[in-house]
């Protein structure tokens, strides 16, 4: 369950957000270079993360270093 | 005048070494823009060794930045709830160097406007790494800010160390 900051402390409200953001970037380059990795295609990524197909690859393609060569 | 130009070309070229090693360290990190966060770790990495001195002046390890950033992710996590050990369990990948123009996070062009704009200021001994420590530690928001803070480290303090390591090596130069 996640403890909402309270509203009285932006500060740490904010923080919670980017360490989110860099969290769910951690995550989503994590589980697409293991779909990848297990013959998914880019576009059966994109379906899943609700995205297109040209967002999904340009966004993470580059990204993933080893996916190419696996 | 020839002597202008060359202090004038030794400031590009630190700039580019900053902004390659910044980059690097986002990199290594997950993270494709450099925010100032990355360019304090590369003023540290910087050969003139003032930026490490003035953490030392300030009373802090500069070896203990990297760490203190890492913290500071955990702590906002673990203030909504979510464990340490749940965010260490998803794998942080290196990111490959982004093709094309350099791009850095927004902070990082208010980082280059101020350095650029105490240039005069620093007429004797060029940028140094001390400077970009100065000017990122006035910053009071945003991921640096709070490492800064794990450090245990007063901000004003450590911009004033980084302001006094900088003229001394100016000084030594000059």
């Amino acid at each position: 369950m996640i403890d909402l900051p309270s509203p009285d402390q932006p500060e740490e409200a904010l923080a919670a957000v980017v360490a989110l953001r860099r969290l769910a970037d951690q995550l989503e380059r994590a589980a697409v270079a293991n779909a990848i990795r297990q013959g998914w295609t880019w576009a059966q990524v994109a379906d899943a993360l609700g995205v297109s197909r040209q967002a999904a690859h340009k966004r993470l393609a580059s990204t993933l270093p080893d996916t190419d060569q696996e | 005048m020839l002597q202008m130009l060359k202090r004038r070309i030794d400031e590009m070229r630190t700039i580019k070494t900053l902004c390659t090693a910044a980059e690097r360290h986002a990199n290594a990190d997950g993270a494709r823009e450099p925010g100032l966060e990355h360019f304090l770790l590369a003023a540290l990495d910087l050969p003139d060794g003032t930026a490490r001195r003035a953490f030392a002046r300030a009373g802090a390890d500069p070896d203990g930045f990297r760490s203190a950033v890492a913290r500071q992710y955990a702590d906002a996590l673990a203030g909504i709830g979510i464990a340490p050990d749940a965010a260490a369990a998803v794998p942080s990948m290196p990111v490959a160097p982004a093709s094309g123009p350099y791009r850095a996070k927004t902070q990082v062009e208010s980082l280059m406007r101020t350095l650029a704009a105490r240039e005069e200021k620093r007429a004797g001994a060029g940028l140094l790494g001390a400077h970009v420590v100065a000017a990122i530690a006035a910053e009071r928001h945003g991921v640096a800010a709070r490492a800064l803070a794990r450090m245990g480290l007063d901000e004003d303090a450590l911009e004033r160390a980084a302001l006094a390591e900088a003229d001394a090596a100016a000084g030594a130069r000059a």
